[in-house]
């Protein structure tokens, strides 16, 4: 664990030094938590959303926290469950059909003016919207972050094996939408 | 990387870059952003309690001034009248029941002698009244009650 993580750690259990210590952690995580996030609900706003509760969720249960993972782990496992859950509630909210999802997203993406990519990004961001969610969490972790598999087996709760079949399978999908809408 | 090349052509190609963007100073103002909304949200749940207690309020008034007037009316007539009340319904109770008691235990055979008997009692022979007249009264008492007539 790096040294500022368990300094950081330290000072939250201690109650005189906790907010000192949770601003530290907030500017320490937020940039890389923020493009987690974001690659996931691919919208602006809605990953400012996320962010936000995801740090809320963190100063909540904090006394939980366990150092047998890291922080930085701990923190990447709240983000993508807060991402999730914000989806499966947009999902309900506007009544979609569960294969419908990656329209909901591409038109997120859209209308999305802080999405800066040009028509060979969007068309990626298509293929990766449409890969299963699982396959979609590993590819963007692994093709975007070039996050460690063990890293990411602690974050997603899944084994090394099945994370690696899961990024295989999404490439092969990603090059076969590629190929099919050149 | 080779690897990548050999089974995903077309994705190797596509310059491995972020799309995304962020409005300016976002990063900078988002702890700011995020405190305001913690307080906001602390503040928020604080007076929910208030809230409730404003709506309970009036209810509770009510509740406490019933309970004031009850004692005023309650509590005196307890200490000062029990006894008196306790008393009388007790012992109208063991009265009655007593007589119950008794009459449950008698049968009907020897209920109905007691009423003959106590019908026999009211006549009386000419030997028992003359004795009974000559035990109590003297014969000047019985001349001044016969001269009197």
């Amino acid at each position: 664990m790096p040294d500022n993580d368990q300094h950081i750690i330290a000072d939250l259990k201690d109650e005189n030094k906790r907010n000192l210590a949770f601003h530290m952690l907030v500017k320490t995580y937020q940039e890389r938590l923020y493009w987690h996030i974001r690659k996931i609900v691919l919208n602006h706003d809605d990953a400012d959303d996320v962010l936000q509760n995801t740090f809320m969720k963190v100063w909540r249960n904090i006394d939980t926290f366990r150092e047998e993972s890291s922080l930085f782990t701990w923190l990447y496992r709240i983000a993508t469950n807060e991402s999730i859950t914000f989806l499966n509630s947009k999902k309900r909210k506007s009544l979609l059909p569960l294969n419908e999802e990656s329209e909901y997203l591409l038109e997120n993406l859209a209308s999305d003016p802080y999405f800066e990519g040009d028509k060979i990004q969007l068309k990626l961001q298509e293929a990766i919207v449409r890969l299963p969610e699982k396959q979609r969490l590993v590819f963007n972790m692994k093709y975007f972050d070039e996050m460690k598999y063990d890293d990411m087996a602690e974050i997603l709760d899944t084994s090394v094996g099945a994370l690696k079949a899961s990024y295989h399978h999404a490439v092969k999908k990603v090059e076969e939408f590629l190929k099919n809408n050149d | 990387m080779d690897e990548m090349r050999n089974n995903a052509p077309k994705l190797s190609e596509i310059k491995k870059e972020n799309p995304f963007g962020t409005p300016d100073q976002y990063f900078d103002d988002f702890s700011a952003r995020l405190h305001t909304r913690m307080a906001a949200e602390a503040q928020s749940s604080a007076p929910q309690k208030s809230r409730i207690f404003q709506l309970l309020k009036p209810a509770l008034g009510l509740a406490a001034s019933f309970a004031v007037v009850v004692m005023l009316v309650y509590v005196p007539l307890r200490l000062f009248m029990p006894k008196e009340i306790n008393q009388v319904a007790q012992t109208s109770d063991t009265s009655d029941a007593g007589f119950l008691n008794i009459i449950e235990k008698i049968d009907e055979e020897s209920f109905v002698a007691l009423l003959n008997d106590t019908e026999s009692e009211d006549e009386f022979t000419n030997d028992e009244l003359a004795l009974y007249v000559s035990a109590n009264f003297s014969d000047y008492e019985l001349y001044e009650n016969l001269t009197n007539k």
